[in-house]
């Protein structure tokens, strides 16, 4: 086997990890970290069940040699913390936006992408912008709400937020 | 399914990343942001011994005006055009065709110099970078080469590179300022590779016809296909007469077909093509980049 080490930081926590050269990060993270949120759908970038933050934007960790995370800072799901990360998954439970949750955790991590850019979309633009990552349950109605309720809710709160400081003043 | 093992190199300079092309011989591979290249090794389609990572060469990420347009390292990504991180010359085509490609997950990993060195047709680079007349800038150990991006692509994954040469730099001239452009990309769900695609480039009237105008066509052959016949057909002529039904002709033309021998399936394809470059026409027509 052609070993390779890489350090990054996933969640927080950094590692310094010696594995096979064709590990991807997707592999990484659910056997040698046990960072089992991220689903393996397809392994050829289609489904996005597998889609990861690395260095701050969404990709497939299906498609990322480990090699090529050298230095990154990775979050998964499973360490998807804050006030939107918080918005969404209560918008998600209340809009029954997973049934199986196999895509739940691609789904939170592209559209936490989303409702951080604090960039109104309508439900058609939501659509085009989840595109890439696919449900077979819900039929993606309550996800799209969800989304645009989370996406709402934090342009609301940093309206909110806008308005308090101008009373303080 | 998972890659055959491999050898791994994450090389940090373009000198360190040719000398182990080179040391690699024919069963050495480049990957850039492996978008293509690793669902191909997960289907065990490419089994390369051993990888040269261009993750690593920053020099390889940058993107610069030049005095006849602009110069972008080959791992650019998409979503680097898309928000335009780097300079455009082009009046929004570059940003516009960027936007279109995959999902945004694939923009943010895929490279400009990775979509052109995979060739594949239906991809937005190689017809729109074929139809501005880009080149691509090319090292290996043996010396440096530029290479214009219609002689680049010779069909479905086959280029003119050689197994140790490594895209640096894809150099794109400028658009005039009087120049127009449209593109239409016909897929069935946003992201999805083309089954049309289309590239309008050229000179019109305000509110009239096109004066001059140059028409590429992807994903209807192994590499992106220019349409003489169609300009000819499109130069001139005002544009309510454009309808798709008084494309086909031409078009079959420019692809080859036998209108009278062609196939239902055939037929289909045509008329998806017209209706393609029909759309590409009109959004350059409104001046708009739909
Ligand atoms: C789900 C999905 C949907 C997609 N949809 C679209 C789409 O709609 N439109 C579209 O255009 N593309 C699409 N793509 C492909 C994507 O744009 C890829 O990023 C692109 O084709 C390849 O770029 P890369 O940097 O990822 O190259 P890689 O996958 O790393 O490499 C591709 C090939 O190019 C070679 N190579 C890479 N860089 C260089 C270089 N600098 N010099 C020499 N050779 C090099 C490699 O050896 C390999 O043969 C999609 C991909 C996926 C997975
Ligand atoms: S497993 Fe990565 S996109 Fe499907
Ligand atoms: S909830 Fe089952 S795939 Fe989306």
């Amino acid at each position: 086997m052609n070993e390779i080490t890489v350090h990054l930081k996933v969640n927080g926590r950094p590692h310094t990890l010696r594995t096979a050269g064709r590990t991807t990060l997707a592999d990484l993270l659910r056997d040698q970290l046990g960072l089992t949120g991220l689903h393996l759908g397809c392994e050829q970038g289609v489904c996005g069940a597998c889609t990861v933050i690395v260095d701050g934007l969404p990709m497939r960790a299906c498609l990322t040699l480990a090699g090529a995370c050298e230095d990154s800072d990775v979050v998964t799901v499973e360490g998807l913390d804050g006030p939107d990360a918080d918005r969404l998954r209560d918008a998600f439970s209340r809009h029954g936006a997973l049934q199986c949750g196999f895509c739940t955790p691609g789904m939170l991590l592209s559209a936490h992408h989303l409702v951080r850019a604090r960039q109104p979309l309508d439900r058609e633009e939501v659509g085009v912008a989840l595109s890439g990552n696919i449900c077979r349950c819900t039929g993606y109605n309550g996800i799209v709400s969800a989304v645009r309720e989370a996406l709402e809710g934090g342009i609301a709160a940093e309206s909110a937020a806008v308005t308090t400081r101008n009373h303080e003043e | 399914m998972k890659a055959p093992d491999f050898r791994y190199h994450r090389p940090t300079t373009v000198e360190e990343a040719i000398a182990l092309l080179a040391d690699a011989g024919d069963d050495g591979k480049v990957i850039a942001g492996g978008q293509s290249l690793v669902p191909i090794m997960n289907m065990r389609l490419a089994e390369p011994e051993t990888l040269v990572d261009l993750t690593g060469v920053d020099e390889l990420r940058t993107g610069s005006k030049t005095p006849s347009g602009a110069c972008y390292g080959a791992t650019t990504t998409h979503m680097m055009f898309e928000y335009e991180l780097v300079p455009d010359v082009t009046r929004g085509l570059l940003p516009h065709a960027a936007a279109g490609i995959g999902y945004p997950a694939i923009r943010n990993r895929g490279t400009v110099g990775g979509s052109l060195a995979h060739s594949d047709s239906s991809a937005e680079w190689p017809t729109v970078m074929a139809a501005l007349d880009a080149a691509v800038h090319v090292r290996s150990v043996r010396g440096a080469r530029t290479v214009p991006v219609r002689e680049l692509l010779l069909g479905f994954f086959t280029t003119a590179l050689e197994p140790d040469e490594l895209i640096t730099e894809v150099e794109v001239p400028g658009l005039a300022p009087t120049a127009r452009w449209g593109m239409y990309k016909m897929c069935r769900k946003p992201g999805e590779f083309a089954e049309s695609l289309a590239v309008a480039l050229g000179e019109a009237e305000p509110d009239g016809p096109w004066r001059e105008v140059e028409l590429w066509l992807g994903a209807a052959a192994d590499r992106p296909l220019r349409l003489n016949s169609t300009e000819e057909a499109v130069r001139g002529e005002a544009f309510a007469d454009l309808l798709p039904d008084r494309l086909v002709a031409p078009l079959a033309a420019d692809l080859g077909q036998d209108l009278s021998a062609i196939d239902p399936t055939g037929r289909h394809a045509l008329q998806l093509h017209a209706v393609t470059v029909q759309r590409a026409l009109q959004s350059a027509e409104r001046g708009d980049t739909a």
